[in-house]
């Protein structure tokens, strides 16, 4: 039996011979599959270490060097090195695993130096000799291994699987797992048996167990492949459905009806899945844009509304809501770094307040005098949108602000189909809904809010009545201009932030303001929300270029039947 | 508010429209002194403002820094250099505009300028019709050859197809399968040609590719990043996206790739825009193996390299110029070629005529940072260069993947096109 196990070794891992059998067996030493023959191995193995343990432990230490020297060498043996690596997670001895867990993870951060007396590795505990692991230092002149691509494939695949095996913590072990599980089915059959066997926590084991069964597609046990087929078939994506309709071929689909069934089903299922992943995904991506376009449009909507005063600086707005989301994110580095992380929370009043201060005195030095004047104020807002953009130009400079990505925004998950769940449109979504409800209860429930109300309907009427003018006015393109700012916040994990971001803006919000009827917000949110889906859905029909014409000739379509938007306000208006 | 009408507004879009059109203080884009005896003048086409200003806007001081270089040395044919610079504001036509004015009023002695295929195109007719010299820093598409424009940089022969062969070779990842995803205008349309005809000759079937294009300055690549996915995902070989964006849109792309877990080493991205300068801002952590292809990168090894970083640093500081220090990008290093090329002819002719100066081209071969050594013919008014792959690291910067032995003959004309 030991034989048995140590040839079939061999055929697998011929790089770790000597280290393999003794790796395979320990690890299998707790399977019980069968007493019977658990006792025999065990015997067997018993008998075999007694004889061998000394010539073992010299020759893993001849494999080790072996694969030292390779690891410095040429590319094609860098990629030995790395399916070696894999080999060991899966079948090497826990001295093995705990030995390669932090070369293999050093050549990807190439914290790996190839010197003339070997490798060093440095990591957090220091510099040490990769294969003695004595504290040294490098030798000058030495070199760290590049990985190409393929390589690098295979080196990440090695840490993830040593980390499936070696990690601590159980959420570093899920992580590792969700790695591997897309390329199961090109590494060694049983590490993930293996890594379940070993595994504490009991719904990570469940998952472990479910990939070793996916993984299984292959194997001759027809049991196994429908088995396999079924837990493909849980996650539906197009990956699985490529892998699953490749069975179509397969000589079993013909002979087996079992398998046949099986096979159609799993298509079946996945098919469903994928198209319920693509009709949320659009959801998902109109809502997103759509909520980009809402949150930079409501500003607009408010001072185009109340004053019609057409405010093309209304994108530079948002650029210095981003730039002081940035400065907050400076600020809280020297003096909070412990708050880093929340920078995109802490900034939302200094984003807000600073970009209204800057409107008010925009409206109180410049706007204020031409009111009788459209033609005048667009021309004088275009000058100051100008300015400001060449005014930050020369302060910060024309590069991207480096953002810090906290991890409430950083990355995304994995719903359904081929949907994924990016975290930061999703700050950008809740974000639009929370402008929009402070917007709503501004408008509808403070005495601002009311007088605003009342000069957008009848300027002169409420005039009359006492209501302050002016200075409703004033107010009103503070909040404008400090909701720009909050898009600027929002949209600072999704866009890059330069001086010139704000007039990639400017249109469209235009667009929705006009869209959705003047003045109004819910008007602006439904807009948004339309010009949003239907950019999405006809982008990937006939390509954004296309998209963009199209909605904008339906824009102009809708204007001519509606001049004054969706929801016009009722009323004598001018 | 009461004027406010449905008329005046289209007074007001169309005074506006008038206003974006039309150059309004032109005389102030174009600044530079008279020229005074014993100087000659140069000229800069490059943005300071729109879509392309932070990474075109550099040019314009690599220019000066390599004339400042020159005339501390004693200037050229005894005069010293005058950097005339201006800001066509990434507005394509804006590009010939100036371009005509610097060559007529300021009569510069050549010019250093554009970046996007596009402005190129627009400023050909102006040097051809005033018999000007136009330095063009940028790899391109090529299948472009005046006598009025000098290309500095690579055509697709020495550039994108050696990063594309590599792609495809066992070195590189076998790639199999190829989306093209462009910014649409004339650069990534001609190459994504040219690249068809390439796979075409390889017999590689059509459902092997898929092309799709945004607009200049496009920023929300979701629908396109599922697309990417969802082509990817289809199986049959390995699968690749070539990036023919530019500007803006290079860190929105990368960053909406990321962010949906998309690795290098699931799908390769062969950003033939990206530099240095569009990772400045993203955390690359995520990013790390993509690959662009240039003439030069940051990390080549050589001690002109070595002398230019240098060089640029301290100009930099010295300088208070508003862009970092420690980054170069290809362009700038083929600008500040262009200028000593140029230099070196007008040396060779003892003469700032234009014709005289095209004829010294011939055999003209300078050190470049990139540790080739450039070299002209009196065939064309190309310059051969080595080529580089890159590989985006950890630190906004690339590493040297791959490199070519020498620098390759430039093929003006491809033939897959």
């Amino acid at each position: 039996m030991a034989i048995q196990r140590c040839s079939q070794a061999r055929s697998i891992q011929s790089l770790w011979l000597t280290g393999d059998w003794f790796g395979r067996l320990s690890a299998r030493k707790g399977r019980q599959r069968s007493v019977h023959m658990m006792r025999r191995v065990f015997i067997a193995a018993i008998l075999f270490v007694a004889v061998w343990a000394p010539s073992l432990l010299v020759a893993a230490e001849a494999g080790r060097a072996d694969l030292m020297g390779k690891l410095c060498g040429d590319a094609a043996s860098l990629g030995d090195v790395g399916r070696a690596l894999v080999g060991i997670a899966a079948d090497g001895s826990q001295d093995e695993r705990a030995w390669a867990t932090p070369v293999a993870r050093a050549v990807i951060d190439r914290k790996l130096t190839c010197d003339t007396k070997g490798a060093v590795v440095i990591s957090g505990e220091g510099s040490f000799d990769a294969l003695t692991r004595e504290q040294r230092v490098a030798v000058e002149g030495g070199r760290s291994p590049f990985l190409n691509l393929k390589n690098r494939a295979l080196f990440e695949t090695a840490v993830a699987a040593l980390a499936l095996r070696t990690a601590p913590d159980p959420t570093q072990r899920g992580a590792a797992l969700r790695t591997l599980e897309r390329q199961a089915a090109g590494l060694p059959e049983h590490l993930f048996e293996a890594a379940a066997e070993q595994e504490s926590d009991a719904g990570l084991r469940a998952q472990m167990t479910a990939v070793a069964q996916a993984a299984a597609l292959n194997s001759a046990d027809p049991a196994k492949r429908i088995g396999a087929l079924k837990r493909i078939s849980a996650t539906p994506d197009r990956r699985a459905l490529t892998q699953v309709r490749a069975l179509v071929a397969d000589p079993a689909y013909a002979g087996d009806p079992e398998f046949k069934r099986a096979v159609d089903a799993a298509i079946a299922t996945i098919e469903r899945g994928i198209t319920a992943g693509d009709v949320l995904a659009a959801l998902y991506n109109g809502l997103s844009f759509a909520s980009i376009l809402f949150m930079a449009a409501i500003g607009l909507a408010v001072i185009f509304g109340l004053m019609g005063v057409i405010n093309l600086a209304q994108g530079e707005m948002i650029m210095i809501g981003a730039y002081v989301t940035w400065m907050v994110q400076e600020g809280l580095r020297r003096l909070a770094p412990a708050l880093l992380d929340w920078y995109l929370i802490i900034a939302i009043p200094a984003a807000f307040l600073v970009t209204a201060a800057v409107g008010i005195a925009l409206e109180a030095i410049l706007l204020r005098h031409l009111y009788r004047r459209p033609l005048m104020s667009l021309l004088a807002t275009w000058a100051v949108s100008l300015f400001l953009i060449n005014l930050v130009r020369v302060t910060f400079g024309t590069q991207n602000l480096n953002f810090v990505t906290p991890f409430y925004v950083a990355g995304g998950v994995p719903v359904i189909g081929d949907f994924i769940f990016t975290w930061n449109r999703m700050f950008a979504i809740a974000f639009a809904v929370l402008t929009l409800g402070i917007t709503w209860g501004l408008m509808r429930l403070t005495p601002l809010g009311l007088n605003i109300r009342a000069v957008t309907q009848n300027r002169t009427m409420a005039g009359c009545i006492g209501i302050p003018v002016r200075r409703v006015d004033t107010m009103a393109f503070g909040l404008g201009s400090g909701l720009a700012g909050l898009a600027g916040l929002a949209l600072a994990p999704i866009y890059s932030v330069n001086p010139q971001m704000g007039q990639n803006f400017i249109i469209d919000s235009f667009m929705v303001v006009v869209l959705g009827g003047v003045g109004t917000i819910v008007g602006t949110v439904v807009a948004a929300l339309g010009i949003g889906q239907i950019n999405v859905l006809i982008e990937p029909m006939w390509g954004a270029v296309a998209a963009k014409v199209i909605v904008l000739m339906m824009i102009i379509a809708f204007l001519q039947w509606r001049p004054e938007g969706l929801f016009a306000i009722k009323g004598r208006r001018k | 508010m009461s004027t406010f009408s449905r008329r005046s507004f289209l007074q007001a879009t169309g005074v506006a429209a008038a206003g974006l059109a039309s150059p309004i203080g032109m005389p102030a884009i174009v600044r530079s002194a008279h020229a005074a005896s014993g100087t000659v003048k140069l000229g800069c086409l490059f943005s300071s403002s729109g879509t392309m200003a932070n990474i075109e806007g550099r040019l314009n001081h690599v220019v000066r820094m390599a004339a400042d270089e020159i005339n501390a040395k004693g200037g050229v044919n005894g005069r010293t250099i005058e950097v005339a610079v201006s800001d066509p504001a990434s507005d394509w036509p804006l590009y010939a505009q100036v371009g005509k004015q610097m060559l007529e009023q300021d009569k510069v002695a050549a010019l250093f300028g554009c970046w996007t295929s596009v402005s190129r195109k627009s400023v050909l007719p102006v040097v051809e019709q005033a018999n000007g010299l136009l330095f063009y820093p940028l790899h391109f598409e090529g299948d472009e050859n005046s006598k009025n424009i000098v290309y500095v940089n690579s055509p697709p022969a020495s550039s994108v197809l050696p990063a594309v062969d590599y792609l495809m070779g066992e070195e590189g990842v076998s790639a199999k399968r190829f989306f093209m995803l462009g910014s649409d205008y004339v650069w990534p349309r001609t190459i994504n040609k040219q690249l068809k005809g390439y796979w075409k000759s390889k017999g590689i079937p059509e459902t092997a590719w898929r092309e799709e294009y945004v607009p200049l300055g496009f920023s929300n690549f979701q629908t396109l990043v599922n697309q990417i996915r969802a082509f990817a995902d289809k199986g049959g070989g390995k699968p690749i996206v070539v990036l023919t964006v530019v500007g803006s849109s290079i860190p929105d792309f990368l960053r909406e790739f990321a962010n949906q877990g998309i690795k290098a080493t699931d799908v390769p991205v062969l950003g033939l825009d990206m530099v240095e300068a569009d990772l400045e801002g993203l955390n690359t952590e995520p990013l790390v193996g993509h690959l662009n292809c240039w003439a030069y990168l940051q990390n080549a090894k050589s001690a002109a390299n070595a002398t230019f970083l240098k060089q640029w640093a301290e100009y930099v500081k010295a300088k208070n110029v508003p862009f970092k220090g420690d980054v170069v990008i290809d362009p700038m290093v083929s600008a500040y070629n262009s200028v000593h090329l140029w230099a070196m002819a007008a040396a060779k002719a003892n003469s700032f005529d234009v014709l005289e100066v095209r004829k010294a081209f011939a055999g003209l071969s300078f050190d470049c940072p990139s540790g080739y050594k450039l070299g002209m013919t009196a065939e064309n008014n190309y310059v051969s260069r080595g080529v580089f792959i890159g590989s985006v690291n950890e630190k906004q910067g690339f590493d040297i993947l791959w490199q070519s032995k020498d620098a390759p003959k430039p093929v003006p004309f491809s033939p897959y096109g």
